[in-house]
């Protein structure tokens, strides 16, 4: 299943408007995604998931993909929090970034 | 689309949260607002509550938020004056005001049928302020 992990920078974590961007941005897609922190994963076309898993800064999140569109949605998203992480090397395929 | 209304005794909360839903939802989603009496005092009107139904209204329906107390008597006013295929289309949130709008309105913003946006907005209710800590 094709993952992907960043590091939020952004000062106030991941907050309500990125969230929420993030969530359209990924309910485009049929894939199912999720998107964890430690190890609690919460589907990440929920708004109210996505808000209760207290994204803060220096939280390293991870976005899993799985259906036919899953590459292309974890690099929608990548693009989508690119403002809020730390740049993300490698591309999102069947293995994790470093 | 579904479109909100938003029901307050202030108009400034009401337009405050309005302001509020769209910078995180994004433009697309039609919010009206119903703050404070026709003449401009705290409270509620029926007659306001159903003026911002009438403009929230698409054929996708409504879903109605308020703060508290009387807000709900206005608002039952507002709905035995709206047309049967009309209120057949509005449902009544539960939900918490600010929580509820935000949730609510992304939801709509997804293009998803009411009793989604009604479900997204009713999980406001159980939201922690303080996630993770």
């Amino acid at each position: 299943m094709p993952e992907l992990r960043i590091t939020v920078i952004d000062p106030a974590g991941l907050h309500a408007r990125p969230a929420a961007k993030f969530v359209q941005a990924a309910s485009r897609f049929s894939s199912a995604i999720s998107i964890g922190n430690g190890d609690r994963f919460v589907d990440a076309k929920s708004l109210v998931a996505l808000l209760s898993l207290g994204v803060r800064p220096g939280s390293q999140v991870v976005l899993r993909a799985e259906g036919a569109d899953a590459s292309g949605a974890l690099l929608a998203l990548a693009t989508e929090l690119a403002p809020y992480v730390e740049p993300v090397s490698g591309q999102p395929g069947g293995r994790e970034t470093a | 689309m579904v479109g909100l209304v938003i029901v307050s005794h202030s108009r400034l909360l009401a337009d405050g949260l309005r302001e509020m839903v769209e910078q995180v939802a994004g433009p697309e989603v039609a919010v009206a607002t119903a703050g404070g009496t026709d003449d401009g005092r705290l409270g509620t009107s029926a007659l306001l509550i159903e003026a911002a139904i009438r403009s929230a209204d698409s054929p996708d329906g409504v879903l109605v938020l308020l703060d508290l107390g009387s807000a709900a008597l206005s608002l039952e006013l507002a709905l035995e004056a709206l047309e049967p295929q009309l209120r057949s289309r509005v449902t009544v949130s539960q939900a918490p005001l600010v929580e509820g709008a935000v949730l609510a309105a992304v939801q709509a913003s997804l293009g998803d049928p009411l009793a989604r946006v009604a479900e997204a907005a009713a999980a406001a209710a159980g939201m922690s302020k303080l996630p993770g800590a």
